[in-house]
């Protein structure tokens, strides 16, 4: 075990002697979290915890992928983006033609050491341009024109979960939650096909002074009577133990990250804040196999280059110091990272500064294991007034990769077809 | 002041339901019994939420006169939203494009065009039906169409096209009220429904049964009420049901077998009404509609079978009468024992209108603030994940769907960041601002009514508005004890403490429950 920090009850006895350090009400509700009651049915297998886990970074509005990954020898690029193009001068080059924004320059020393890895112009066939139906694409891992009610992630834990037979979802070990998004709405990633324990963190609420006291409060009430009999059959019982088990969670998580102490100094924002939290639940062991954030504002249609420069800063500065700490903790062998966003930006740029929404855009893949560099091939710029890209690698190859060698989930499974691995992993 | 306390004595002297002989459970609800908790009951249960001038006005109006209402004989109709009614009109014009496509690449191109023009108007109708049916005057309609909508199911998932998706609904609502098998005969024709059930697919020479089967199974009867023969035999009487190219519904009688057939023992050259007429003769047919009534209205547990079967008869007598039915169902002593009150889970349409209409909100008109939160918490709209429809009950909570009924509440209370509006969302916002529906989050200005009444008052306010359940007076002192706090009474402080208070409650056990 690498991790001696891990603070979470994982039996009876250590939650009731928590309980008496802190997590207050809960060791004396009378609806006690269904874990504590089943734990006591069965010796339950220690949660494994040298599972990969997967962090999922989503740049939400479509990140402009041409001033992501820039092809700074290409004359095309400097045709398309008379105002937006960036400086040959100043691009971070990766290669004899490639580099990346200039915001990016600690994503560049990742990839310099081997740990960042770029996946050029993913994208898939018939691209969609609304915002909402192209994040259900790429969360739902469907074709353009099929509609799939459940995300690729949700598939995931339907799958690895069905091995587990007569396992309740709430034993100690199954009381880590199995994905957790710090996000202020569920990824349509982890909609499944039957109910797992997921978890919601949200950034704002976190921040938010009273939210501490705000949680107290809505545990005082779970435990206060409605005439609800305690382990009684009727509905107000079963809410309120479904919602202390999910109260406990929260609580653990709370914990955890109000103990953390960080290998290294995260920037400012919510984003590395965020990215913060993570690297605290990894290191306090939690089962949980992926985690979830988002990284706002991409959508950028007016005066594009300042704000796209902060939002690369953010990227760069957040990822760097999330790889840094886990390295710290020892805990960089277990966690690949991987960004996405909806769709890329037009390679034309707008009468205002600005770019719309396009089609294909680099994405990131970031860890120890992982092999860096860049892979698939860049997009040919040698395109028709508002001409969109034509993507090289479908999206799903990147899940795949993710799925086949870094889970070791058969991929066909989940996204109900084979799709040729990448090498990055 | 009105207390909790008060209205449950009232009501622990009633009967509970299983003390209802099944002719009692029927018989209107006294007069007398008839007070702010019935009427509380009524409208968290037929509607969607329980606001005080409403009770106030259903108090003193009676019952009878309050179903008059909520069940109405003119039906409020929902028009075709303008960009489905686009996508429709561009039909015949993408029909003669794809004749003359070269390649079987642009035909595809047009194809995904029109799909999308399909599905972008479906998201729009969607969010425009989300405006419609939380008006307070039409919120019992439009759970009933709701609930018809959940025995008449279809989904676009299969049908793919958003015209005939409202189309199906507009029948449901136009025949909601009337007589059952006129609804049944109306969805029998609905083009939705016979893409759905593969209606078009059934040939003179080759029945396909599906449509029978749902018909008898999951429509008129249930499982058990008919025999396979029945089905096969009645399969029959539903061929040359079509759709002409524009998508609208023909009859082709070439395609109709007209030689006799043997249903429930009759023998006769039927037509598809002909059959539905002989379901509705079946015994059964009385207790279907009334059961599933219960079970999305009332309770998880089947009702009394005796008692089931006294409301069927009654109705039987009807001719089937809907909107008779429904004036039955919600003024009978049955449904206002004991047993069912402030003890359903509410699914999560119904919590969403609940927060909306509770907190005097409008619906946020972008898909991704409405449609997407509502699937987080396990309601697809227009996509029940099969031909049953929604299960219901506990199946609507775990831990992720209350998580996201969590989040939804507090995202209620947090300012829409308008630097997160993408640009294609911005228009709809500035409309809804434009009509006047642009209240989309509570702010300040809406608590600030709160800031100078005492803990206790407040406490009781929204005791009373927004739980269905009597609370413990424990349970009311840590409200109490929430809005008093650290006793900092700057405004800003006070302000956040009602706030949080009005967010915990919202997200409670008991709030999920009507």
């Amino acid at each position: 075990m690498k991790n001696p920090i891990n603070t979470l009850p994982t039996t009876r006895r250590e939650f009731f002697k928590l309980a008496g350090g802190g997590i207050g009400l809960l060791a004396f509700s009378r609806f006690a979290p269904s874990f504590l009651v089943q734990s006591t049915l069965a010796a339950v297998p220690a949660p494994e915890r040298d599972r990969g886990i997967l962090v999922i970074v989503q740049l939400a509005g479509g990140n402009d992928g041409l001033n992501t990954l820039i092809p700074f020898e290409d004359a095309q690029y400097y045709r398309l983006r008379p105002t937006l193009a960036i400086d040959k001068k100043n691009v971070l080059r990766l290669s004899g033609t490639l580099g990346l924004h200039p915001g990016c320059a600690e994503l560049g020393a990742l990839f310099q050491e081997g740990k960042l890895g770029i996946v050029q112009n993913v994208g898939y066939p018939n691209p969609n341009r609304s915002h909402f139906r192209s994040s259900e694409i790429w969360e739902s891992a469907s074709d353009s024109d099929r509609f799939v009610s459940t995300g690729w992630i949700g598939r995931f834990l339907d799958n690895t979960c069905s091995g587990a037979p007569g396992a309740p979802a709430n034993t100690a070990a199954g009381a880590d939650p199995l994905a957790v998004h710090l996000s202020g709405e569920v990824p349509q990633s982890f909609l499944a096909g039957r109910a797992h324990s997921t978890f919601g963190l949200n950034p704002d609420l976190l921040r938010r002074r009273g939210n501490k006291d705000n949680l107290k409060f809505l545990e005082t009430l779970v435990n206060e009577s409605t005439g609800a009999d305690p382990g009684g059959q009727d509905n107000n019982s079963f809410l309120k133990q479904t919602m202390m088990d999910a109260l406990v969670t929260e609580k653990r998580v709370q914990k955890v990250l109000t103990d953390y102490k960080p290998g290294v100094a995260y920037p400012g924002g919510a984003f590395a804040q965020s990215l913060r939290n993570i690297a605290g639940l990894i290191a306090a062991g939690l089962s949980t196999r992926v985690y979830f954030v988002s990284l706002g504002g991409f959508d950028t249609h007016h005066n594009q280059a300042a704000p796209h420069q902060n939002l690369m800063r953010a990227l760069s500065q957040g990822l760097s110091a999330f790889q840094k700490d886990l390295e710290a903790h020892g805990l960089s062998d277990q966690v690949v990272t991987m960004t996405f966003s909806e769709f890329g930006r037009r390679p034309m740029e707008n009468e205002s500064k600005g770019t719309d929404h396009g089609t294909a855009a680099p994405l990131f893949v970031m860890g120890a294991k992982i092999k860096g560099g860049l892979h698939g091939t860049p997009p040919s710029l040698d395109l028709k007034r508002n001409q969109d890209l034509a993507f090289s690698t479908d999206f799903r190859q990147v899940y795949a990769t993710v799925l086949d060698r870094w889970f070791n989930c058969p991929p066909d499974a989940i996204l109900g077809k084979p799709y040729h691995p990448l090498s990055f992993l | 002041m009105e207390t909790t306390t008060g209205a449950s004595t009232s009501r622990s002297a009633r009967p509970p339901a299983s003390a209802l002989s099944p002719h009692e459970a029927w018989q209107p609800l006294p007069a007398a019994h008839w007070d702010a908790a019935a009427a509380r009951h009524l409208f968290r249960r037929a509607a969607w939420s329980a606001q005080p001038a409403d009770i106030k006005r259903a108090v003193d109006e009676g019952l009878p006169a309050t179903l008059d209402r909520l069940f109405p004989a003119p039906i409020a109709l929902f028009d075709k939203p303008k960009p489905v009614a686009e996508y429709e009109n561009g039909i015949p014009a993408h029909a003669a494009k794809l004749k003359t496509a070269a390649t079987p690449d642009e035909k595809r191109e047009l194809q995904k065009i029109a799909r999308e023009r399909s599905r972008q108007s479906l998201q729009n109708m969607a969010v425009q039906w989300l405006s419609f049916a939380a008006r307070p005057q039409l919120s019992a309609q439009e759970k009933w169409v709701l609930f018809l909508g959940d025995i008449y199911v279809v989904s676009y998932e299969k049908v793919n096209r958003s015209d005939q998706i409202w189309t199906h609904h507009d029948i449901l609502r136009r025949h909601s009220l009337g007589p059952a098998p006129a609804l049944a005969k109306a969805v029998s024709r609905s083009p939705a429904m016979i893409r759905y059930l593969d209606l078009q697919a059934s040939k003179r020479d080759a029945p396909n049964e599906n449509f029978a089967r749902e018909l008898f199974e999951l429509f008129i009867l249930g499982e058990g009420n008919y025999t396979e023969k029945d089905i096969k035999e009645a399969a029959r009487a539903f061929t040359g049901y079509r759709l002409d190219k524009d998508g609208g519904f023909y009859f082709a009688p070439k395609q109709h077998d007209n030689t006799p057939k043997t249903v429930f023992g009759q023998t006769g050259a039927f037509t598809g009404d002909d059959i539905i007429d002989l379901a509705f003769r079946q015994p059964a047919a009385a207790t279907f509609v009334p059961r599933e009534m219960a079970r999305f209205y009332l309770s998880d547990h089947p009702i009394d079978e005796n008692q089931l079967a006294a409301l069927g008869a009654w109705w039987a007598g009807q001719k089937h009468d809907l909107r008779a039915l429904a004036h039955r169902f919600f003024g009978s002593r049955l449904f206002y024992a004991p047993d069912y009150r402030g003890n359903f889970i509410k699914n999560p349409l119904q919590y969403y209108f609940s927060l909306l209409q509770d907190l005097r909100l409008d619906v946020t008109p972008a898909p991704r603030l409405t449609v997407a939160p509502l699937r987080q918490m396990g309601l697809h709209l227009y996509n029940p994940p099969n031909v049953r429809g929604w299960v219901g009950g506990r199946s609507w909570i775990n831990s992720a769907t209350l998580g996201a009924r969590r989040q939804f509440a507090q995202s209620l209370f947090t300012p829409i960041d308008e630097k997160k509006i993408n640009a294609d969302e911005k228009a709809e916002f500035d409309a809804a601002r434009a009509a006047g529906n642009g209240r989309f989050t509570v702010n300040n200005r809406t608590l600030q009514r709160f800031v100078d009444m005492p803990p206790e008052q407040i406490a009781d306010i929204f005791l009373r508005e927004f739980l269905p359940v009597k609370v413990s007076p424990g349970y009311r002192e840590s409200i109490i004890r929430h809005l008093a706090g650290d006793g900092n009474q700057q405004p800003a402080r006070v302000l956040a403490r009602i706030r949080d208070t009005a967010i915990t409650l919202l997200q409670s056990p008991e709030y999920q429950l009507c």
